[in-house]
């Protein structure tokens, strides 16, 4: 059955493309206004840049560290993602795959999460972190992020360990497996699409992770990016320097662009996959 | 020793290595993750209840004050503030993201427009971005001397002058608005999509052989479907509304005096705010948005009709 193209159409294109600029005119604008110089910028918003100033870009990297918080954020996002994703694999595959005692306890207590906003407890939270000397690091960062239970990539990664067939541990004992090999060479490579899944979400949490780093690192050298940038946008309030931190925002925009170019469809699946389950 | 004690003597020795792995394993595998969360979430979360009562500067001593901290938070005019705050945007801000997110969504799936593809990638991106970009934008969005809608406003002839609609204490709650909104549709027009893509399309071919046009299809058919999806990406978003701060931190830090403060900010500044710190306090307005959102769920649960259908 063929659709015809009605005036009603029209209208609907035009509400697509409406919301779509919405997301496209703002970017753009930032990027290409990053590219001006103050001056230019101050005396017409809307004038294209007469000649591209990359040396924004430059003065914005030095400006605002970004050759540091690029090694932190590396540091941090890096270290929370081996660890946390190591950390949920094997966990799932314990909460899944094995049977010991006290197993329903443990999920149970794990499921009790969703029900925690989890505001109230940043106060108490804090306080322990500082007890254990792990504030105003990034390494205390790092086990702050990836030591811990997240229910949702739980969830995934466990229901997708659960559909694989049960004979694959029997048929690997039989091959003379250990427990550890059975994880590692059997269940890890089937998981993988989930594993990954799960890892590009990690990524773009940490390194989108704005209040965490913002509340424990009071060193600005320490600063990962998204913290940076906050940091910049302040600064810029006295300085008036709006060109340098457009091109600052727009450096920072660029792992997650990549990130999106690479795994967007795994993303797009990915994050229908938990709130469809409810 | 006979034969079969030497079996015997093997295979336990056999089961107890098996056993022994077993355990390492368990181990590493639950002791690290399960600790931390015992740790660091489920513990705080207790804590938080005595902390709520008590009086303390995150210093010196403290002093249990029991109830005390609750009675102030009730009559803190501030804290009113705030909840009529959150209550505002509660209700806006999952209304439109819905709203504008099941039009994209049906507008992607039921029209074959060529571009559909690319706007669905589109349309998902800004929930890529990092809270603080997101804030960003809308703040240079906003500015009053050199922002983008008061400069697209001067295009079409209006002149606010230099209009600082996060400064001024009418508007930066209206302007917080569209920037949470922005920041969501994304994701909820992908589920809306894939949920209206998961509908069979039998059952819209044998409506339509059966008369039934456009609009009856939609609401006969697409959207009982899709209800329980929406009614699950409500909870989503009002749960997360109201104990989201983080985009007002960044964007007024609950200015200009306090207009824009939700609860979760204030007590995020009551504890780790540039001024006076109070720990007990804090925590106890805390509590206060702890009982609030289980209410909420709870409530959701109750009045958002959980019907669904068998296809």
């Amino acid at each position: 059955m063929k659709e015809k193209r009605t005036l009603m159409d029209i209208v609907w294109r035009v509400v697509l493309y409406a919301w779509a600029l919405t997301i496209l005119f703002p970017l753009v604008w930032v990027i290409y206004e990053s590219l001006k110089s103050n001056p230019e910028f101050f005396q017409d918003i809307w004038a294209l840049p007469s000649e591209f100033r990359w040396q924004n870009y430059s003065k914005a990297w030095n400006q605002y560290g970004f050759g540091q918080s690029l090694l932190n954020t590396l540091y941090y996002v890096g270290g929370s993602l081996v660890l946390g994703l190591f950390f949920t694999t094997i966990n799932a595959y314990a909460l899944t795959r094995m049977t010991f005692k006290g197993r329903k306890l443990i999920w149970g207590l794990i499921m009790l999460s969703l029900f925690l906003p989890g505001i109230n407890a940043l106060v108490p939270q804090y306080v322990i972190m500082r007890e254990l000397d792990l504030t105003n690091s990034l390494t205390g960062l790092i086990l702050l992020s990836s030591l811990g239970e997240s229910v949702f990539y739980l969830m995934l990664l466990g229901g997708f360990m659960s559909s694989l067939p049960v004979e694959l541990e029997e048929s690997a004992t039989m091959d003379g497996a250990t427990l550890f090999q059975k994880f590692w060479r059997v269940i890890v490579p089937l998981s993988t699409p989930g594993i990954v899944t799960v890892g590009v979400f990690k990524f773009l949490g940490f390194y989108n992770n704005f209040l965490a780093p913002f509340i424990y690192l009071s060193d600005p050298k320490k600063y990962p990016i998204a913290v940076q940038m906050y940091s910049a946008n302040k600064q810029m309030e006295f300085t008036a320097d709006w060109v340098t931190l457009f091109a600052g925002v727009t450096i920072a925009m660029v792992p997650s662009i990549i990130i999106y170019i690479l795994f967007q469809r795994l993303l797009m699946e990915g994050a229908t996959m938990g709130a469809v389950k409810g | 020793m006979s034969d079969s004690t030497a079996v015997k003597t093997v295979s336990k020795l056999g089961l107890d290595k098996a056993n022994t792995q077993k355990w390492i394993f368990l181990f590493i595998a639950i002791v690290p993750p399960f600790g931390g969360y015992l740790l660091f979430t489920l513990f705080p979360n207790i804590l938080s209840v005595y902390y709520a009562m008590l009086n303390w500067d995150g210093f010196t001593d403290a002093k249990f004050v029991g109830l005390s901290n609750f009675i102030t938070a009730f009559q803190d005019k501030y804290v009113w503030r705030a909840l009529t705050h959150n209550l505002i945007f509660m209700i806006t801000v999952p209304f439109f993201v819905i709203i504008i997110s099941l039009l994209l969504a049906y507008l992607i799936t039921n029209k074959t427009y060529k571009e559909n593809k690319f706007l669905k990638v589109l349309f998902f991106f800004p929930n890529v971005l990092s809270t603080v970009v997101v804030a960003l934008l809308w703040a240079f969005i906003y500015d009053g001397s050199y922002g983008l809608l008061n400069g697209l406003l001067k295009f079409i002839g209006i002149d606010i002058g230099n209009f600082y609609w996060l400064g001024n204490e009418s508007t930066a709650l209206a302007s917080i608005i569209p920037a949470w909104v922005w920041g969501g549709v994304g994701l909820y027009a992908i589920i809306f999509a894939n949920a209206m893509l998961a509908i069979p399309k039998s059952l819209y071919e044998a409506a339509i052989l059966e008369g039934a046009g456009h609009m009856t299809r939609l609401f006969k058919i697409t959207m009982p479907l899709v209800t329980p999806i929406i009614r699950v990406s409500a909870l989503f978003l009002v749960v997360g509304t109201m104990k989201g701060f983080e985009i007002i931190l960044i964007m007024t830090n609950g200015g200009p005096f306090g207009s824009t403060d939700v609860i979760g900010l204030y007590m995020f500044n009551l504890a780790f705010g540039v001024e006076y710190r109070n720990y007990g306090y804090a925590s106890a307005v805390g509590m206060i948005l702890f009982v609030i959102l289980v209410t909420a769920k709870l409530l959701i649960d109750k009045f958002v009709p959980n019907k669904g259908y068998e296809y």
